[in-house]
């Protein structure tokens, strides 16, 4: 069965939801638009994620470049010392390029550096996560242009959520009508074949590592728009996030496979963990064990699926 | 050949240093006291860096240093609340021979080793912000205890919402469920509870660091409970959170948001109404009378049992015991918020 | 001489930061300073060795810093009940041996890929120490006396345990067949499975011994500072990078523990005296990712007998 990965997925999705329905009768109702706009973020940087593990690379970067790209976001927007106060619209695409760039600077790395791209992006964790608390300073950044805020609080339509679903649609259609997207894959699964066939790996790559860029820098103008605060600790942790959602949603860590259904299906798993556990009675005392309850729940996810590729595989090797 | 060149490089640098390294053998103990002895280096360490609350504090060390003229300041912390990064700090200050150590203590239990060592270098060792055990320092700059903080917290919150008989519900959301000085707090906010019987705890909740986490355990415990009438939120990534999404939600004003914060940092929710009061004390004079307590227990100016001292332009403060008092809680509210400026 | 080309070059790192710190501020250098701070070493190298052995077979745990947090809260509940020294320290063990059990029987056995079962316990061994810590002491719990001079006393236990697992698992590495198949394994996995090397079993014992090494770790932190669910907090970082650092191969096949040592020295020296002198924590931050990056480049650029093999 080809969808094997993403009916499971909508399984474990659809459990969850008539789980929290036993607690709160209107659960479905209520939460469904907050899960998908809490999820925008990992959404959007998985998708960059995932092209890039589809190569047969990595990159773990994504959380420390997020607070980074916010942090200068902020700086240029706020309009209380020390942010610049610089109108939105010119400080966006001003963001994105410097996402971009980066993104570019690590693909350079990878491709031209020949450093693995899981030490490249390590390091890149690692520094840019100084670099965000060097540029921020003293202390949360506040105060942004209310056009920057509607991007993220919306006025009536959602219109975060629209630019999601809109970054989600393209990127399927790059996997699945483009050539560009065939090379990806190609890339990835077989990377002799792919030379022989004229494709050009370096700059696969780099294209890959540069809209990763791009699209973390979106995710990031995102985020400062919903929440309205920049702190030292944005986007801490959030590369986890994102890998877990990308590896449980059925891409291939070693490259080559997977489908973007199977990854959009996993960050609305991940995402929904959190608010269906608070809609669940836990008491004071399990509250405490949420954190065990998620890792337990991902290593569930991460291993159940291992079981039946093993048995589907099981003749052939 | 180039590799073979680079290589050859390096390995002359690291006989060079050898060499240097030897010739400054006679300054080996690290840890000797300065010459000139009546200048005082003075080592602020906050709970972590990055935050408004600890910059400010660091403004107002940097006031008294520069009108104290023998005073040296440095300031630094870790970049997130990690106690054990505090005690690799406190061990590098002793090693380099500051003369006083002023820490905002993360954990009591983790640090202890670390400031007895330091104790027992000579230096001396306060407390500001948040106290060690009480062996481990020789006084403690007490802006505020944890009993009442997290009493002024609740009671901010009754106050806000009706007065002794308020009714309702109310939240906690927290950091990581082991922050040691948001469990202290809780205990007491718990217990201070108890005297408000109309008001029912009905969820604590652990973001972490998290900043989307806070928000969405905010926005889901609005919905979970309609009778919600007030959130605490009691570390900086959980209030400005919590706010955020009382005003998302559409429930400003039917929904209070309180907590500890600087004036500066939560001044749009205030102004908002999402926020009807926030609860600190003036931590630009915390930092200054941290610092010049500090300067006047090195200098023997402050001992044990004294009852007062002069702080600068804070003029005279209240010792009770082993413990400096800064004075009391303030309450910003819309009225007097653009009073301050920290 | 040739063969340890990049150790020397490592060797010609760790030299420039002596240098550097010999300029700026030679009280770093004194053997008083060296030796208070290599306090902080020991739990890094030891974790460094059952990494080493895990990326050389291209594989990694994420989980160590984790586990060791694990790890610390088991002993302190122990230390809590009162419970005799040596049997504070057997739980300990156990728990980190059972975490890297866990991993182990999941990538050899179940043949899940390492990245995936790590970035899972990872995430769920810190949540279980923060889960027991919160439950039940609801602080970090102080070192008994028992634990304190058992690792943390005047006898250099922590230090010659370390030094006797290092020779240890490089002859392991180098002189058994065990090593032979841990290489083999990291050169290529299918040729490795014809060749008769038992796979899955050797991977199930590194992944266990790198968990014991976590529990080792654990005690060693909790006699020096606390019994704590913070233990170990980020040093998985630190310790990948000071594997990788060493010349160890993330893509498995190639690596030494004389480099992982040297990795450790030089990650090591460098932090400690950029904390020292600049004292900017953000600052430490961008170089040792810096540092991270220029190393393997350099290792690259200056060493790669064959630069098409990737």
């Amino acid at each position: 069965m080809k969808y094997r990965r993403e009916a499971s997925l909508l399984i474990l999705v659809a459990v969850l939801s008539l789980l929290a329905t036993l607690f709160d009768g209107s659960f479905v109702r209520d939460n469904t638009l907050d899960i998908l706009i809490n999820s925008i973020p990992t959404m959007i940087i998985s998708c960059g994620v995932m092209l890039v593990i589809i190569t047969g690379e990595i990159d773990i970067s994504v959380g420390s470049l997020l607070g980074l790209l916010a942090a200068i976001l902020a700086l240029l927007c706020s309009t209380v010392s020390p942010g610049l106060g610089i109108h939105p619209y010119l400080a966006i695409p001003i963001v994105l390029t410097i996402g971009t760039l980066i993104g570019l600077g690590t693909g350079c790395l990878v491709v031209y550096g020949r450093v693995p791209s899981i030490i490249a992006t390590l390091g890149l964790l690692i520094a840019l996560d100084g670099a965000q608390d060097w540029l921020m300073g003293g202390g949360d950044i506040k105060h942004f242009p209310q056009q920057l805020r509607n991007l993220g609080t919306g006025t009536k339509l959602p219109i975060n959520l629209i630019f999601t679903i809109l970054v989600v649609v393209a990127t399927g259609l790059l996997c699945r009508k483009t050539a560009l997207g065939r090379r990806i894959y190609a890339v990835g699964s077989n990377r002799s074949a792919a030379r022989l066939a004229g494709i050009s790996e370096a700059k696969i790559k780099l294209f890959v590592f540069a809209l990763t860029g791009l699209l973390t820098a979106m995710a990031a103008t995102l985020w400062v728009a919903k929440l309205g605060n920049v702190s030292t600790s944005t986007g801490a942790g959030l590369e986890l996030k994102v890998v877990t959602c990308v590896v449980v949603g059925g891409i291939a860590i070693r490259g080559g496979r997977g489908r973007l259904l199977g990854v959009v299906l996993a960050v609305i798993l991940i995402t929904m963990i959190r608010t269906v556990l608070n809609f669940m009675d836990l008491g004071s005392e399990a509250v405490k064990w949420q954190r065990a309850i998620e890792g337990v729940m991902i290593l569930v996810a991460v291993t159940s699926d291992h079981f039946s590729q093993r048995q589907q595989s099981g003749g052939s090797s | 050949m180039n590799k073979w060149l680079s290589l050859i490089g390096l390995s002359l640098a690291s006989l060079l240093i050898t060499g240097c390294s030897g010739s400054d053998s006679e300054r080996d103990d690290g840890t000797s006291t300065r010459p000139n002895s009546d200048r005082i280096t003075i080592a602020l360490l906050p709970k972590l860096k990055g935050i408004a609350y600890f910059t400010s504090c660091a403004e107002g060390a940097q006031q008294a240093a520069d009108e104290l003229d023998n005073v040296e300041l440095i300031y630094n912390g870790p970049t997130t609340a990690s106690a054990d990064k505090q005690a690799q700090m406190i061990d590098k200050w002793r090693l380099q021979g500051v003369d006083v150590i002023a820490v905002a203590a993360n954990d009591p239990a983790v640090l202890s080793e670390s400031l007895k060592k330091a104790q027992d270098a000579g230096i001396t060792v306060i407390t500001w912000d948040a106290d060690a055990q009480a062996e481990d320092r020789s006084f403690f700059v007490n802006q505020a205890t944890a009993e009442a903080i997290g009493g002024g917290m609740v009671d901010t919150m009754a106050n806000d919402l009706g007065g002794p008989d308020a009714v309702g519900e109310v939240a906690i959301i927290s950091a990581t469920a082991t922050a040691a000085n948001q469990n202290e707090w809780m205990k007491h906010m718990e217990t201070r509870l108890q005297s408000y019987p109309n008001l029912k705890l009905v969820a604590t909740k652990f973001p972490g660091e998290d900043q989307n986490a806070a928000f969405q355990d905010s926005q889901d415990l609005i919905k979970k409970h309609p009778n919600l009438k007030g959130i605490f939120g009691i570390s900086s990534v959980s209030f400005p959170g919590a706010a955020e999404a009382v005003k998302q939600a559409g429930k400003t004003g039917e929904i209070l948001v309180t907590g500890l914060s600087t004036p500066n940092d939560m001044q749009p929710y205030v102004k908002g109404g999402e926020v009807k009061t926030v609860v600190l004390w003036n931590t630009q004079d915390l930092g200054y009378l941290t610092v010049y307590a500090a300067a006047a227990i090195r200098s023997g100016e402050l001992q044990p049992g004294a009852t007062e001292f002069t702080a600068g332009r804070l003029g005279k403060k209240q010792v009770s015991g082993d413990q400096i008092l800064l004075g009391d809680i303030l309450l910003f509210t819309t009225e007097n918020i653009d009073q301050f400026d920290f | 001489m040739k063969k340890f080309a990049y150790e020397l070059f490592l060797l010609g790192l760790i030299g420039v930061v002596f240098a550097i710190a010999a300029i700026l501020d030679p009280r770093f250098l004194s053997k008083n300073v060296q030796l208070e701070l290599s306090s902080e070493i020991w739990e890094l190298g030891l974790l460094t060795l059952g990494m080493t052995l895990v990326i050389i077979t291209a594989g990694i745990d994420l989980s160590v810093g984790s586990a060791m947090g694990l790890c610390s809260v088991s002993l302190g509940l122990c230390m809590h009940a009162n419970l005799p020294t040596w049997l504070c320290a057997l739980a300990c063990l156990v728990t980190g041996l059972t975490a890297g059990a866990l991993n182990g029987s999941l990538v050899a056995f179940m043949k899940v890929h390492p990245l995936l079962v790590t970035l899972a316990t990872y995430g769920m061994y810190r949540g279980f120490a923060e889960g027991l810590q919160s439950a039940t002491t609801n602080a970090p719990v102080d070192a008994s006396e028992g634990i304190k001079s058992l690792a943390a006393g005047t006898f250099p236990l922590v230090p010659l345990l370390f030094a006797a697992l290092t020779v240890w698992t490089a002859i392991l590495l180098g002189r058994t067949a065990a090593g032979r198949g841990l290489y083999a394994i990291g050169h290529n996995e299918e040729a490795a499975r014809f060749s008769g090397i038992p796979i899955a079993k050797l991977k199930f014992w590194i992944y266990t011994y790198t968990g014991l090494l976590a529990g080792l770790a654990a005690i060693s932190y909790s006699a020096r500072r606390s019994a704590t669910a913070e233990a170990g907090m980020v040093i998985e970082l630190d310790v990948i990078s000071a594997v990788v650092i060493g010349g160890t191969s993330i893509e498995g096949g190639r690596g030494r523990i004389a480099g992982t040592l040297l990795g450790v020295l030089l990650i090591h020296e460098t932090r400690q005296f950029v904390d020292w002198y600049w004292q900017r924590s953000e600052l430490t931050l961008i170089v040792i990712g810096t540092l991270l990056i220029l190393a393997v480049l350099g290792h690259r650029f200056l060493f790669a007998q064959n630069p098409k093999t990737r």
